[in-house]
């Protein structure tokens, strides 16, 4: 049986959606590594099904478990497509979250010592073609990142996938960051 | 989200920005990061003879909170001995600051990166004595 029965088998009405995991949401594998054109079709699919303007003749409770739908399908698709996220709801399925959560901060200081590197020379970086190549580094990194996560979990080695994901949280921001400056300019001296 | 005046004293003049020589026997180092927020912070106490701190720089990058806290615990541990220095609580940051429950984490940062501080500090002494 689906266990995510999103509709009543009797008299196909829409039920309230189900306390399932992200994977199961989306009828793909509970895995780090994933298809993403499979993902994009089961997404769209299920946005279909579950999409509010089907509902809009239905009853108000309908309506209101379309839109529940609706928003659970696009967190799980947001959660499993970007890999940062997926591997961190991944570990905190599995029991063994990235970062503890009565913990905030880290000491690993091989990591720190390169997020502190790469944020001075983005900060000491004026000209575009310098933030230009920093931005192609951090990218590479993340790559790099994503398979060994990839890696970690297909050996099955949880604490590596951790740390690595971990790396790629700070790279995932450094982007963020270079992204934001390059919207706004550096201001004058 | 309206800043403290405090961290926006502390943020357009923060003090004791800089870098200490981490090499440097009288030197303690400490790195700490925060991966939710992609916050990092350094936090450097030079200590003299007499195991008192004789200066501290920091650098941070983050959001105005963590600018604020560093900035200002590098003023609070200034002419404080280690046991002392490792005995500031995140919250008399916070407090000080009027940071808001969602900023808490930057205050603990600042705690943690002390702490670490110190810890570096007192393994090189350990180490040269050993």
């Amino acid at each position: 049986m689906d266990a995510r029965a999103p509709f009543c088998h009797a008299c196909g009405t829409i039920q309230p959606p189900r306390a399932v995991d992200h994977f199961v949401r989306l009828g793909v594998k509970r895995q780090f590594d994933v298809d993403l054109r499979e993902l994009e079709r089961q997404y769209f699919g299920f946005q279909r099904r579950f999409h509010p303007d089907r509902f809009a003749t239905k009853s108000a409770e309908e309506r209101a478990f379309s839109l529940q739908h609706s928003t659970a399908t696009n967190e799980a698709f947001e959660t499993i497509r970007s890999p940062r996220r997926r591997a961190e709801y991944l570990l905190t399925l599995l029991g063994q979250p990235a970062l503890p959560a009565d913990a905030h901060t880290v000491g690993d200081p091989a990591l720190l010592a390169e997020v502190l590197q790469l944020r001075e020379a983005l900060d000491e970086s004026a000209e575009p073609r310098a933030m230009q190549r920093i931005a192609q580094d951090a990218l590479a990194r993340a790559e790099d990142c994503t398979r060994s996560i990839a890696a970690a979990f297909a050996a099955g080695n949880l604490a590596e996938a951790g740390k690595q994901t971990l790396w790629l949280a700070y790279l995932d921001k450094l982007a963020d960051e270079i992204r934001a400056r390059g919207r706004r300019p550096k201001p004058g001296p | 989200m309206a800043y403290s005046e405090r961290v926006v004293d502390h943020y357009e003049n923060p003090r004791n920005i800089g870098s200490l020589d981490k090499n440097a026997q009288d030197v303690g180092t400490g790195l700490v990061g925060a991966p939710a927020c992609g916050d990092v912070m350094k936090l450097q106490i030079k200590v003299n003879e007499h195991g008192i701190i004789e200066d501290a720089k920091f650098k941070t990058f983050g959001c105005g909170s963590a600018i604020a806290s560093s900035s200002l615990i590098t003023e609070w541990v200034k002419g404080k001995s280690l046991d002392e220095a490792a005995t500031i609580k995140n919250t008399q940051i916070a407090q000080h600051l009027a940071l808001p429950p969602v900023k808490i984490h930057c205050s603990v940062l600042a705690e943690d990166a002390i702490k670490a501080a110190v810890a570096d500090y007192r393994a090189k002494q350990g180490h040269k004595a050993g």
